[in-house]
């Protein structure tokens, strides 16, 4: 924040100065991180070409439980992507000032996530090679896809989910890498100049941009809450007790925003520390998305109660059962677990001194991420290990490959991020100055 | 571009923004430079609102017939029964539209953007005009006021 004795100009150019500042010399630690990523993201490429090559026998999923790892893996990974959306489209439609200092990582954050999200569909097919049959065009049978599938709505929700977080990601940027672009020098500079399409801040151009600003968050926002909507659709449209009830759209969504919310502090916590930006990260901007983390928590609890109270009132035996199963079944512990992390342990951010301390904050959102994890572990699992006829029943342990491949996905999650903050400024910078003058 | 005021402050560069409105000079030839969106100056100089929102409305209507049509065209094109329901499934077919009216509004009005305001700039992207954090003020064709 912009001190009150600070005038305008020194201010932009520290806070230029500071930003900048991050993407100079990677330190040998940088170096390491980028490295282990790599190497993560690179076992889990070559565990996908093991299982492409043996066949999907070697992954754990059988029969009744053919959803397993990867389908948690995917819905997880979507859900991190949500928060972004939110930070950048919704709180900024509300005026939120706030999101100035997380919105360029949680959009980041948004286009990697979906990025990773979206090779799931690819590993659980099998055959990947043949995975644009998912996509309507004309081919020699004639034949188009099923619009009536909940996987094709995802193939258009996640696609068109991807499209447009990655252009509200860049729009947001522009007037930024033109900064970037001045300081540069050799062919960085000619990359920047080309990535900032010629900016130069014109009135002509701040005319149009601000309104496109508008017209994409506006976008966003229900985008954001259809996606998640049709990946939570991909349960409920079936007849599976424990999947079938119309309470997901929401519940899904909600935990999405969750979940992703947790992920920006995950990322955004330690990229503060080592980049030194607590004079525009601050201890108040921390506190208010400790609240957002909270109320989200507060509607996830409020989503296992509704759940648990219609599988009772509805009087339908199957789903009894099945969430008498989800309790203290075969995968109970994971589901504590998951109830622990998700709404027992985020109560404490009610009070007032843990949502302002860093260190705790952290702490809190591996938690969550591990809660939100095992959320959908538990759901897509249980769901499937004992559905009606008990001939059918049976039990589901991942094996290697998926957690060699789930591993991957974070490897390439992160080492996308890391670099992400070299190249780019991981702060909006226009943004913040133009709410430092206000 | 003659006449070129350049400021460091915001605060400063309004009042003469104002100063020079109020002087009489035709407000089509002040051209601004700012380093973020200035809402003051737009008032003064009086700027429309930016077609760019018949791009928008544009794309998500096409989207949303596209969708539609492409939809229920494909299902009559090779007709399937599929769990029972009518071919032509408009519930399910909402989903798909819905998905393409934001997948179009958003791609079209990004090239609205782009087409408005004179982007990407080849000159511009070989020399690139840039004054830092400076509110500039030019005027073109001075003595013509």
């Amino acid at each position: 924040m912009k001190p009150k004795d600070m005038k305008e100009p020194e201010y932009n150019q520290r806070l230029e100065q500071d930003i900048l500042q991050a993407l100079k010399n990677p330190s040998p630690f940088y170096w390491v991180a980028v490295f282990t990523c790599a190497s993560f993201f690179a076992i889990g490429l070559l565990t996908w070409l093991y299982q492409m090559l043996k066949g999907m026998g070697v992954a754990g999923i059988n029969n009744p439980v053919g959803w397993g790892v990867y389908i948690t893996d995917f819905v997880f990974w979507v859900g991190i992507a949500h928060s972004g959306t939110l930070i950048s489209a919704v709180l900024f439609l509300f005026r939120a000032k706030f999101r100035n200092v997380f919105n360029r990582s949680a959009e980041a954050m948004t286009v990697f996530a979906v990025m990773t999200a979206g090779l799931y569909p690819l590993i659980h097919l099998g055959r990947s090679w043949f995975f644009y049959w998912l996509f309507p065009y004309p081919n020699q049978r004639q034949l188009w896809v099923n619009f009536q599938s909940p996987l094709i709505w995802d193939v258009f929700a996640v696609s068109t989910y991807f499209t447009i977080s990655a252009i509200f990601w860049y729009v947001g940027m522009v007037p930024d890498v033109a900064i970037v672009r001045r300081y540069a020098s050799g062919i960085g500079k000619k990359i920047y100049s080309i990535l900032s399409l010629g900016w130069s801040g014109s009135k002509r151009q701040w005319r149009h941009y601000t309104r496109l600003y508008i017209f994409l968050a506006a976008f966003a926002t229900p985008l954001v809450i259809s996606v998640h909507s049709v990946v939570s659709w991909d349960f409920a449209m079936s007849i599976i007790p424990g999947w079938h009830t119309t309470i997901f759209a929401p519940y899904f969504v909600a935990g999405a925003i969750f979940s992703g919310t947790a992920m920006v502090l995950t990322l955004v916590i330690p990229m503060m520390k080592i980049f030194r930006l607590e004079r525009y990260i601050t201890v108040d901007h921390f506190d208010k998305i400790a609240k957002v983390l909270l109320f989200t928590s507060l509607i996830v609890t409020y989503s296992y109660l509704v759940e648990f109270s219609l599988a009772f009132y509805g009087g339908h035996k199957f789903e009894e059962s099945h969430f008498l199963y989800r309790l203290l079944g075969d995968y109970r512990y994971l589901y504590w677990t998951m109830l622990f992390c998700n709404s027992l342990f985020p109560l404490t951010l009610f009070i007032r001194r843990l949502r302002r301390s860093i260190a705790f904050l952290f702490i809190m959102s591996l938690f969550v991420n591990v809660g939100m994890w095992l959320e959908r572990f538990v759901i897509i699992v249980s769901a499937l290990a004992k559905d009606f006829d008990p001939y059918n029943w049976g039990i589901y342990i991942p094996r290697w490959p998926e957690v060699a491949i789930t591993l991957g996905s974070f490897g390439m999650f992160f080492m996308f991020f890391l670099i992400f903050t070299k190249v780019l400024p991981v702060l909006a910078i226009t943004e913040i100055k133009e709410e430092a003058v206000e | 571009m003659k006449i070129n005021y350049s400021f460091d402050e915001k605060r400063k560069f309004l009042a003469k923004l104002e100063e020079l409105v109020k002087s009489g000079i035709a407000r089509e030839k002040i051209n601004v430079f700012t380093p973020y969106p200035v809402h003051e100056a737009e008032e003064l100089l009086k700027i429309k609102n930016s077609p760019l929102r018949f791009f928008t409305l544009f794309g998500a209507l096409s989207g949303l017939l596209f969708g539609f049509f492409f939809t229920i065209w494909t299902s009559l094109d090779w007709p399937l029964i599929r769990g029972g329901k009518p071919i032509v499934s408009i519930p399910a077919y909402i989903i798909v539209a819905f998905e393409l009216t934001i997948l179009f509004g958003g791609v079209i009005s990004f090239i609205g953007f782009l087409l408005l305001s004179g982007l990407p700039s080849a000159g511009k992207i070989a020399a690139p005009e840039d004054y830092g954090n400076q509110f500039v003020i030019h005027i073109e064709n001075e003595g013509e006021k």
